[in-house]
């Protein structure tokens, strides 16, 4: 166990999670179905009653929910009723990196921290392209398809290489989804399926960026003091690090460099580095996207990711299949969490495990955890 | 844990159409503001903390993904916080704890609204259940209507007692320069305003702004670097109270007295009336002042009415209520409640220039959202 480096805080853990299913839709369920179910399920593993639950932070978009306030009309669902709630527009992973320094505070011994989506019921499309600044880059039509397909043009270029690649990264991620029970998937597209799907922004292609989906996803920390007493294998949270970039994506470096400066920090916090990572859980938006965000987590030089799907010694990337194949906007990052703390609970691996998440158009803001069993 | 401070506070001039600057710019004014206070630069902020209200306001999705360039902060950790009318405490609560967690050493919150920029009741409207609620929702005017009528049937309050509120913030807010309104009015002038939900008139209603404010939020550690003493976060919470839970009282805000039990507790106070000097509070309309005088024990239950027309609340009273003149004096919504705090900041620092209340050591700074069922109160001191 790496030596915890917070000021004095106190140590938290992930001491339960649960997700719903995630599917293209679920019409016949509305937000607070989805996120009542999580909640019920998160508590129903830990043995904690919603009673014992101190505070709720939880994530989601007024945009993608069409509703002002959204937070407001969930408070029920979420079980915040008479406790102190607070919203992070942001993904579900800056959720949980609130409520982790939450508790580390001492304020606090039992937090849930909520995300989920429906974007089948948004135009998720334009959900992206009004986080755009409203006078030089939205009349543009600067998307998030078509920022990943810049970011990955520029990628494979600067490093001489060629889509097939991405194709490759692609389907590892369904591959791996495969055997995800929450996606209940019966088959999972081949290289030569991702290589014929339709062209979105050159060049990637439709099965190479993330599929949204809809679901929830809930995860009860808690102090070390009532994680020893709820589970037999609370997963630590040593490490936090988050940094954003430009909002302008011609002025941000190659690179995924936010990114890095994220891991830096955490990989700090938490006395690990790169090499010792066992598992790592990322949200990429696109197939380029995953092998830029490996990169800027230190398994792998610039341009040289892809070798990690080749047999190049690393972490486990994306047990769960990632991003790719499911990926509930400001949930992604949080179910990676979950997905982590779980792969280690159940012994995936010795060292620590990496958890990323991404936010803004061509992931401009990037958020990493170092969590150990 | 480690103590958290306030060592620096920022507020533009609020305005009802800044068409100076865009939000960028209304932004980084703040923010420079605070910076300054604190002696500060943004190369000594670990962390920033944006909050805005709902995205529909101003229809920038995400917007602090395009205000990180104005702030200098690229390459800094960057969320943004959001609850409603609240917003601005909450980021502010959100800041604290990444201080008081250990996550950062200071932090930038920032918050702000551009009102003139978005449709303000149609936002405020899509709050309500698409299904229950919406086809009879008029922005938040109608549910605070009823709220009113509700405790004046109950309770016996007139509609003098909220007019009093209006005379006395208004009154204040002259003396505030970042404050915009510049009305002299009487109670008379308050009552003859016309309806526009009944109780609630004309002058009963906050303006509409365009805003920001800021505050620099230290670890105990760095706090005696700034420029002016620090004023001390003694405790700070923000409750909520399910929309559609059926016990929800009318007539008292109990996420309001939860919040207000949690916090007092924190900082040792026992006889609010007695033990605070000064209380700034978020009033949305001129009514839900007197609410919150009950639910922060500034008076007994039902006693709102008989302490405002006392004169306690007042300036020079044993209680003074928003010397800065409130939301009525100028309400840029998602930092109407950052703004609560910094007043209450600048009070125990002796920073409050004309409306500054004699000898201020401990002051309350309240804040509220939603369907008035999320509400936050903190405690800061000078020691």
């Amino acid at each position: 166990m790496a030596q915890n480096t917070f000021a004095k805080p106190r140590r938290v853990g992930v001491v339960a999670s649960a997700q719903t299913d995630w599917r293209d839709a679920w019409p016949g369920a509305q937000h607070i179905d989805l996120i009542a179910a999580a909640v019920h399920q998160a508590l129903e593993g830990s043995g904690l009653r919603i009673e014992d639950v101190d505070f709720v932070i939880d994530s989601g978009s007024d945009v993608l929910d069409g509703r002002s306030i959204s937070n407001c009309g969930f408070l029920g669902a979420m079980g915040a009723h008479h406790k102190e709630e607070s919203r992070v527009e942001d993904d579900g992973l800056w959720a949980a990196l609130y409520g982790v320094n939450k508790i580390a505070s001492g304020a606090a011994d039992v937090g849930l921290i909520i995300a989920y989506a429906k974007p089948s019921e948004a135009d998720l499309q334009q959900f992206h392209a009004t986080v755009a600044e409203p006078f030089c880059q939205r009349p543009v039509g600067l998307d998030e398809a078509t920022a990943q397909g810049l970011i990955a043009q520029d990628y494979l270029h600067r490093n001489g290489l060629t889509d097939d690649m991405l194709a490759e990264v692609a389907a590892r991620a369904w591959g791996s989804a495969l055997v995800n029970p929450r996606l209940g998937l019966q088959s999972a597209p081949s290289l030569e399926d991702i290589l014929a799907s339709p062209w979105v922004a050159t060049p990637l292609r439709q099965l190479m960026l993330a599929r949204p989906v809809d679901g929830a996803v809930a995860l009860v920390l808690a102090s070390e003091r009532v994680a020893r007493r709820v589970t037999p294998t609370p997963v630590w949270v040593t490490g936090l690090g988050a940094a954003m970039d430009s909002g302008n994506i011609t002025m941000r470096e190659p690179g995924f460099n936010a990114c890095a400066v994220a891991a830096k920090a955490a990989y700090g916090k938490a006395g690990t580095s790169a090499a010792q990572v066992g598992v790592a859980e990322i949200s990429a938006g696109s197939a380029a996207a995953e092998l830029l965000t490996l990169e800027a987590l230190g398994f792998a030089q610039a341009g040289r990711a892809i070798d990690l799907y080749r047999g190049a010694a690393g972490p486990q990337v994306n047990r769960s299949g990632g991003a790719l194949p499911a990926s509930p906007v400001f949930a992604t990052g949080l179910v990676r969490l979950a997905e982590a703390a779980d792969q280690l609970a159940q012994g995936a691996s010795a060292g620590p495990a990496v958890v990323h998440a991404a936010s803004g158009l061509g992931a401009q803001s990037h958020c990493v955890f170092v969590v150990e069993a | 844990m480690s103590r958290v401070a306030i060592v620096g506070v920022g507020q533009t001039h609020h305005q009802r159409r800044r068409t100076d600057v865009n939000v960028p710019g209304l932004v980084r004014e703040a923010a420079k503001r605070a910076l300054q206070d604190a002696n500060l630069t943004m190369a000594d902020i670990d962390s920033v903390v944006v909050a805005s209200g709902p995205v529909l306001f101003a229809a920038v999705n995400q917007p602090e993904k395009w205000v990180v360039d104005a702030l200098g902060a690229r390459g800094k950790p960057v969320v943004r916080i959001t609850s409603g009318g609240g917003t601005g405490f909450a980021g502010a609560l959100g800041g604290y704890y990444q201080v008081a967690g250990g996550f950062a050493k200071r932090v930038l919150v920032v918050a702000y609204d551009k009102l003139s920029e978005g449709q303000l009741q149609y936002s405020i409207s899509s709050l309500y259940d698409p299904f229950w609620g919406r086809e009879f929702a008029v922005g938040i005017m109608g549910f605070s209507a009823a709220y009113w009528r509700a405790r004046m049937d109950a309770l016996g309050h007139t509609e003098e007692a909220a007019a009093r509120v209006v005379v006395k913030n208004l009154a204040n807010a002259r003396l505030n320069p970042y404050a915009h309104v510049r009305k002299d009015v009487t109670v008379e002038d308050v009552l003859k305003s016309p309806p526009l939900a009944w109780p609630i008139k004309l002058l009963d209603v906050p303006p509409i702004s365009d805003g920001a404010a800021a505050v620099v939020l230290s670890a105990e550690d760095l706090a005696e670097r700034g420029s002016t003493a620090p004023a001390w976060i003694r405790g700070i919470a923000y409750c909520a109270e399910a929309d559609n839970a059926p016990q929800r009282s009318m007539l008292m805000s109990e996420p309001l007295a939860h919040a207000a039990r949690t916090v007092y507790r924190a900082a040792g106070i026992t006889n609010p009336r007695r033990q605070l000097d000064v209380v700034e509070v978020q009033e949305p309309y001129s009514c839900f002042e007197l609410s919150y005088y009950e639910s922060l024990g500034l008076c007994a239950p039902g006693g709102a009415a008989e302490l405002v027309a006392s004169g306690a609340t007042q300036i020079g009273g044993d209680i003074p209520v928003n010397p800065s003149g409130g939301c009525l004096g100028a309400n840029p919504i998602g930092a109407s409640g950052l703004i609560r705090l910094i007043e209450a900041a600048m009070q125990v620092t002796g920073k409050a220039g004309e409306h500054q209340v004699h000898a201020a050591r401990l002051a309350a700074a309240q804040t509220g959202g939603g369907w008035a069922n999320l509400r936050g109160l903190a405690v800061v001191s000078a020691d």
